[in-house]
């Protein structure tokens, strides 16, 4: 890594305003799961790195609202353990119990598996399902978005220079509901999805009533498959309705072909995967 | 040489022993050559070249030069010694004025810090003029190609010969195809008519990428000079004499002027054989006059470092529906990057000669192309052939409807049968191997177990049978007695493999004490014998020779300094419990303290007990292996679960016992990757697409069963007690018993490795009706 | 560029060690303290030869910047047994004959204590992908299960 000064800011204040003095020379750090590889491979050489690990306000997992609000830096490892989140949010645990590998997990923060903005982040997909919403700080107060907006391409999101990811607020989801997020990697850890796909449902009287499915790595951002979702809602859910759903998120898919994977895999893929987390999202919504 | 039977009651040969290193291991005590820094430590960095193939046009070092902290900047321009046109990569330190791979080292910077030099290199400005690549093999080896070559530049085959001797027949020399370096042509009988009289004939091409050794430490040298012009590198190396030659023949200076030191070696698997940051990191610390450490990055290794070629095989056999083989052709390319370097007879070897054809016509070119050089990796090219030639031989037996395992045994040279050279087969163990795996209830019960699958899965069984030649290289060892009776083994011998405790336990068995008796050393290359390579499968067969011969010496020595002192005949003496007896008279004897002191005393005519050998070798010791998978196909998705893999290797005597498992469960998931995961990608201009671990994938604990061992032990004549090498065979069945259990499980053969749930999955999709 | 103090225990002992900014808790641990039990085998948090415990869970060091770990406390290899005493999964290690080039161990036992801290009595499958952070070449993995459920029974054994 070439030379940077280090800034340690105790709130979320300090840290904006080092941001907004330093401007597009500074970069934040959380885990350093993403961060540190880049600059190692010189791909970013910031001049001012400002550490998050300092800031209470952004850590932690805790109920808000009947929902969940969870800090920037929580880490992956967090979630994955959390018992609230197994509980009633599992595809987001889903999402960061596959991440790396245990040493990786114990610092990647789920702030940071967004904010580097890979279409790859296994976080992004069940949140987006769950309707979570970004919290954001910066100098002109808090604002809120929509996770499923929040990603403007590949490493890009709506976060100006200035702003920082403060926590993700998810509702609660009504009764009935269970989710899933499963991807498709060569190896079992250590490795990055070739395809993900979370599924979010809400099961009320043998119909669904609610469904979220979005996808990672298929395209420059995680996008949602939403004629695959208007596919199942309103309808019981029966192999047949998983399967065409299936097959209707292949068309919401819009993979590259590179040395992950092949675009004729990754839409093969998608059509499996939404199958399969279709029926584990359905059966941990009937249990 | 009659095979040593062991001593009888003394602790030594076959004795399951960890390691006397392993304490040191496992509390962090061990110190590799980047937890080595001397006062005054400068960090070195390389700036490569972005482009496979261009011209330098300049290079301006001038901002980079005035950076506080940076002690030196080099370029080509100012090391007057470099060779013109480079004979080998290690002597392309700096490119001159042409580039013939991405990564190749342009600049070197020495500087008080790492970061420093880093910002240096990006101080460094060079102007390339971008030339086409050969980056295809096959591409390359036409004529018109874009050359890589500096004109002039001869085959490199030096290597080849440590690894395994081989005398093969050499090729025509290529004319107009400028890029192909090495060929060769072994021919028997009338192929064309072979094919003829075939009731079947297959043709297959397999192919198998560029692969990385994967050793976890990356390559790392600490250079110092000292005022009187003597260098002193402390080196990650398989070789401290190789190390020594290669560097005093970069630099134009004496070999005695070098002192390597073999600092513990964190894997080499081969990568670590040819001289690579050496010689500029000398260079470096004499300009600067201070100690210069350079330590690769896992990017430079993956970009830059020696892998091994890939290998393309086209495969052509035909045989009658009763199962006689008739005839093989084979075509095979080695891509060796930017300079020769494969050992192109070995595949030869393998295609023609592990099973008996009446006609063969194998054919060999090793190409070059814009892309690192490449280097051994384990039984260098035997995991690509034997992939070829035992995917070929399941898909004959199961297109002739006959038990594929029966099949391979029916046809597989045995000791005595000619290689495709012409030399007959030596002592070789094969047929037991392939007897013992077919015997082995994972293949026999693999019917039952298949039944097993879960819905919506599919499984398949494997086999395969590979072996390797075994390397030759002359070497030496001392052994001497100390004043207490206890005994000092010297070798020159790197200990990569837990070797060292095997020789000990040899030095132990030959003399006549128990092992806790021996100390082995390492010396570094002022004070060691001349030491060959810790590679080739040879270091118990060659350095073991050596220790026993050494001990041999020492203890006939012995013997007859006691025969003096008891005045009695070396013949009726025995040594029993550290002491010499004459043999039914347990009394009258003198013991190796009493021995050993004589040997040390002022005025004594009594001389020091040292023993001393430094055999060279002729017979090579071949050693096959065979593997079994069992596996779990997910048809969706491709992706494999290994339920079950069993490695049966002969080792011909396994000296410690615990050791040998360890090498052949190592070599077995290096084989694994081959199979599964593991590909140097590159685009179309030469440039590296995945150089990191997490795109270059090595297997992890969570991808693999517990691997089960066998050894077979078919000794060998000229091993010391029968020992043959263990390092290199279990690398080389997997490959095709994956793919022989992925086409049980699937009825898909897979010709090109590795076998990645893409190829799995999309293959499967192919044969289902749409 | 001044540097700055950083104040951690390590190995439990309070440590102030002066660091760059841009220096890893790797360099760190290694330059500064002299610890060189951890390893860098790739820099990116990809092969786990680095491996410390960071407030007890074990982390990815050459990720972590060395100021983050401020008012914090870490294990090295060299802390986890005693001086003249191995700590059981040492011992064990050593006797069922685990190392080999040894480069990937102290990683792998750190690694190893963290799966047992968390499952006295872990399954295979635990076990597993509690190291599956951690990338060997030479072992094949198959003798370091061996000897982590070896200790694991022990402790087993003890608890009763």
């Amino acid at each position: 890594m070439r030379r940077f000064e280090m800034l340690l800011p105790g709130s979320v204040d300090e840290c904006v305003q080092a941001l907004a003095a330093r401007g597009a020379g500074a970069r934040t750090v959380a885990g350093g799961t993403d961060l540190l590889p880049q600059m190692k491979n010189a791909m970013v050489k910031p001049a001012t790195v400002i550490d998050l690990s300092g800031i209470a306000a952004l850590k932690g997992v805790r109920p808000e609202g009947g929902g969940l609000r969870i800090g920037a830096c929580a880490t992956a490892r967090e979630l994955e353990l959390d018992p609230q989140v197994r509980a009633r949010y599992p595809a987001i645990a889903d999402g960061a119990a596959l991440v790396g590998s245990v040493q990786v997990r114990n610092l990647a923060t789920v702030g940071g598996n967004l904010c580097n903005a890979a279409p790859s982040a296994d976080m992004a997909p069940p949140l987006i399902a769950l309707d979570a919403e970004a919290v954001i700080a910066g100098p002109r107060g808090e604002r809120r978005v929509p996770l499923a907006t929040f990603f403007q391409g590949v490493r890009r999101t709506v976060l100006t220079g200035d702003e920082l990811l403060v926590a993700l607020v998810v509702p609660a989801p009504p009764a009935g509901s269970g989710g899933a997020y499963i991807r498709h990697t060569p190896r079992r850890e250590l490795d990055i999805a070739v395809v993900g796909v979370a599924a979010q449902l809400t099961v009320q009287n043998g119909r669904c009533v609610k469904a979220r499915i979005a996808l990672a790595s298929v395209a420059p951002t995680p996008v949602r498959a939403s004629a695959a979702e208007q596919a199942l809602e309103g309808q019981a859910l029966t192999p047949e309705t998983i399967e065409r759903a299936a097959g209707l998120a292949v068309e919401a898919a819009k993979p590259i072909s590179d040395q992950r994977g092949s675009a004729e895999f990754r839409r093969h893929l998608v059509r499996v995967l939404t199958r399969r987390t279709l029926t584990t999202a359905l059966a941990r919504a009937s249990a | 040489m009659s095979v040593m039977k062991t001593t009888r009651d003394v602790k030594g040969v076959g004795l399951s022993i960890p390691r006397p290193d392993g304490a040191d291991k496992v509390t962090g005590k061990v110190q590799y050559v980047a937890d080595i820094t001397p006062r005054g430590l400068l960090h070195a960095k390389l700036l490569r070249s972005p482009h496979a193939h261009a011209r330098i046009v300049k290079i301006d070092a001038s901002k980079a030069r005035a950076l506080p902290g940076v002690r030196a900047v080099l370029t080509a321009a100012d090391i007057p010694e470099l060779k013109r046109k480079a004979p080998t990569r290690a002597h392309a330190v700096l490119a001159i004025d042409r580039v013939v791979f991405a990564g190749q080292p342009v600049a070197a910077v020495a500087a008080d810090e790492v970061a420093i030099a880093e910002e240096a290199l990006d101080l460094i400005e060079v102007q390339y003029e971008v030339l086409s690549a050969a980056v295809d093999p096959l591409q390359s080896m036409k004529p018109g190609a874009p050359p890589v070559a500096d004109a002039g530049t001869e085959a490199d085959t030096s290597e080849a010969l440590a690894h395994s001797a081989v005398a093969m027949a050499k090729g025509e020399t290529p004319t107009k195809a400028v890029n192909v370096s090495q060929t060769s042509h072994v021919k028997r009988g009338d192929v064309a008519k072979g094919f003829a009289e075939s009731d079947v004939v297959i043709e297959h091409t397999y192919r198998v990428p560029m692969v990385h050794q994967g050793y976890i430490e990356p390559h790392a040298v600490l250079a110092e000079w000292d005022r009187a012009g003597n260098l002193t590198l402390w080196a990650s190396t398989q070789g401290s004499f190789n190390t020594r030659s290669e560097v005093a023949d970069v630099l134009g200076i004496e070999e005695n002027r070098i002192k390597v030191i073999p600092v513990e070696c964190g894997g080499g698997f081969g990568g670590k054989i040819r001289a690579l940051c050496e010689p500029i990191t000398a260079i470096l610390a004499r300009t600067t006059a201070r100690p210069v450490r350079y330590v690769m990055t896992r990017r430079e290794e993956l970009e830059a470092g020696m892998p091994a070629p890939q290998v393309i095989i086209r495969l052509k056999t035909g045989a009658k529906r009763d199962g006689t083989l008739m005839a093989l052709e084979a075509e095979t390319v080695l891509e060796t990057g930017a300079f020769s370097g494969t050992v192109l007879a070995v595949s030869a070897v393998f295609l023609g000669s592990l099973y008996k054809w009446p006609a063969f016509d194998i054919k060999g070119s090793e190409v070059l192309t814009h892309k690192p050089s490449v280097a051994a990796y384990r039984a260098p090219v035997a995991p690509q052939s034997i992939f070829a030639i035992d995917s070929q031989m399941e898909s004959l037996a199961r297109a002739l409807r006959l038990d594929p395992a029966e099949f391979r045994a029916r046809h597989l040279s045995h000791p005595g049968d000619p290689m495709a050279n012409n030399q007959p087969w030596a002592s070789m163990g094969a047929p037991e191997v392939l007897e013992r795996a077919r015997a082995h209830p994972a293949w026999t019960g693999r019917e039952a177990w298949k039944k097993g699958a879960r819905p919506g899965t599919k499984r398949g069984v494997g086999l395969s049978l590979g072996g390797w030649l075994g390397g030759l290289q002359p070497t030496g060892a001392t052994v001497k007695l100390n004043p207490d009776g206890t005994l000092s083994v010297l070798t020159g011998q790197v200990d990569i493999a837990g070797t060292n405790i095997a020789l000990a336990q040899i030095a132990a068995s030959a003399y006549g004490v128990d092992i806790d008796k021996v100390k082995i050393t390492t010396g570094d290359t002022d004070v060691a014998p001349v030491t060959g390579l810790s590679a080739g499968s040879k270091t118990i067969y060659t350095v073991g020779v050596a220790v026993m011969q050494a001990a041999q010496a020492a203890r006939k020595q012995t013997l007859e300094i006691a025969a003096g002192e008891l005045e009695a005949s070396v013949d009726d003496l025995e040594l029993v419990d550290g002491k010499v007896v004459v043999r039914g008279v347990p009394d009258k004897g003198v013991t190796l303290q009493q021995i050993g002191k004589k040997g040390n005393l002022y005025m004594s005519k009594v001389e020091p007990v040292l023993g001393a050998a430094h055999p060279a070798f002729s017979q090579q010791a071949p050693a096959f292996a065979a593997q079994i998978a069992r596996l779990d196909v997910d048809p969706d998705t491709g992706e494999v679960t290994l339920c079950d893999f069993i490695t049966v290797q002969d080792v011909g005597k396994a000296i410690n016992p615990l050791a040998v498992e360890g090498q052949m469960q190592g070599g077995a998931v290096q084989s694994l990757g081959i199979a599964l995961t593991e590909a140097l990608l590159y685009d179309d201009q030469g440039r590296l697409t995945n150089p990191s671990l997490l795109d270059y994938r090595k297997l992890t604990a969570a991808d693999l069963p517990n691997l089960e061992t066998v050894i077979v032990e078919v000794p060998a004549p000229a091993g010391p007690f029968g020992a043959r090498g263990v390092g290199e065979p279990p690398i080389i069945p997997a490959p095709a018993a994956i793919a022989n259990a992925i086409e049980d499980a699937t009825g898909c053969r897979l010709t090109e490795l590795p076998l990645t749930p893409e190829r799995i999955a999309l293959a499967i999709a192919r044969t289902r009706p749409t | 560029m001044p540097k700055q103090i950083l104040s951690l225990t390590v190995n439990d002992e309070p440590k102030d060690v002066l660091v760059q900014p841009y220096l890893t808790l790797l360099d760190a641990l290694r330059d500064e303290l002299g610890l060189t039990g951890p390893k860098e085998g790739c820099g990116t948090g990809d092969c786990g030869a680095c491996t410390v415990h960071l407030d007890g869970k074990p982390v990815a060091s050459c990720l972590v910047l060395a100021l983050q770990a401020r008012g914090r406390t870490v294990r090295t290899i060299e802390g986890l047994g005693e001086s003249h005493t191995l700590h059981p999964l040492q011992d064990a290690f050593v006797r069922l004959g685990v190392p080999q080039c040894g480069f990937c161990i102290p990683g792998v036992l750190m690694a190893a204590a963290a799966v047992l801290a968390e499952h006295p009595a872990p399954t295979e499958e635990q076990i597993r992908y509690g190291i599956a952070g951690n990338l060997c070449r030479c072992t094949g993995y198959t003798k370091m299960i061996a000897a982590i459920q070896e200790v694991a029974g022990e402790m087993k054994g003890a608890a009763r």
